[in-house]
């Protein structure tokens, strides 16, 4: 049987990516990673690494993802099993859980963290790991 | 490589509008409009009414389709729904079911 030429140019398997010239306004869910590099307005919940990049926005109620890599703008709840970074440039407004979260320098965060972490000895007192006390608040 | 990819893993429920390309290997449920070409590969599932330059589809497309340029079913594809563009190829072993027009 003749076989049409495939049309396979995803190379990742499982990946997708919302190019800049993109919007989504919806649901995105399922296995994979995820760039975006566009516009998403709706929830994300997916299994792999979300990359909101630069130039890109983000405006959503909750996002789960196994690690999430913020370089543009994002407002709306991070739920992720793994690592947050906010990398500079990033314009974060929500309320971010992790098992590690880290901001550098040129992120710009309003929101609250929500990790464990251990506290230094001189501020640990009776609870060296304690989660309520590794909430720390901003304004927002 | 497309600038957007909904990979095999990957479903969006909803709505995806862009200037560019779009390659779909997931699941796409709501409406896709493109200005560029629109790939909807093997093992796709697309629900949704779809319209772009150019279309091309091998995977599984329900919904009304509206091309600029062209439209080419290959084999393999299953298509449900009306297809509407100057240029239409339906390949040996796609499936389709629904009205085609080429009077644009």
């Amino acid at each position: 049987m003749a076989q049409a030429r495939t049309t396979s140019r995803t190379g990742d398997a499982g990946g997708a990516r919302i190019g800049s010239a993109a919007r989504v306004r919806g649901r995105i869910h399922g296995d994979g990673d995820l760039v975006v590099e566009g516009q998403v307005e709706g929830d994300l919940a997916i299994r792999g690494e979300l990359t909101i990049a630069e130039g890109a926005s983000v405006a959503s109620e909750t996002i789960e993802a196994q690690s999430v890599v913020v370089a543009g703008t994002l407002e709306g709840d991070v739920a992720s099993t793994g690592t947050v970074r906010l990398v500079a440039g990033a314009r974060v407004r929500g309320n971010l859980k992790g098992s590690a979260v880290s901001i550098e320098e040129g992120a710009r965060f309003s929101g609250r963290l929500d990790c464990e972490f251990d506290l230094p000895a001189e501020l640990g007192g009776a609870s060296p790991r304690g989660e309520a006390r590794g909430r720390a608040a901003q304004r927002r | 490589m497309a600038s957007t990819v909904i990979g095999a893993g990957i479903t969006v429920e909803g709505e995806i509008t862009t200037d560019e390309d779009v390659v779909v290997a997931g699941t796409v449920r709501g409406k896709l409009s493109a200005k560029e070409s629109v790939t909807i590969e093997h093992g796709a599932t697309v629900e949704a009414d779809v319209s772009g330059g150019s279309l091309v589809v091998a995977g599984s497309l329900t919904g009304n389709v509206t091309a600029n340029e062209r439209v080419d079913l290959q084999s393999g594809a299953r298509v449900i729904g009306n297809v509407k563009a100057a240029r239409v190829t339906i390949a040996d072993g796609a499936q389709f079911k629904g009205n085609v027009d080429m009077d644009v």
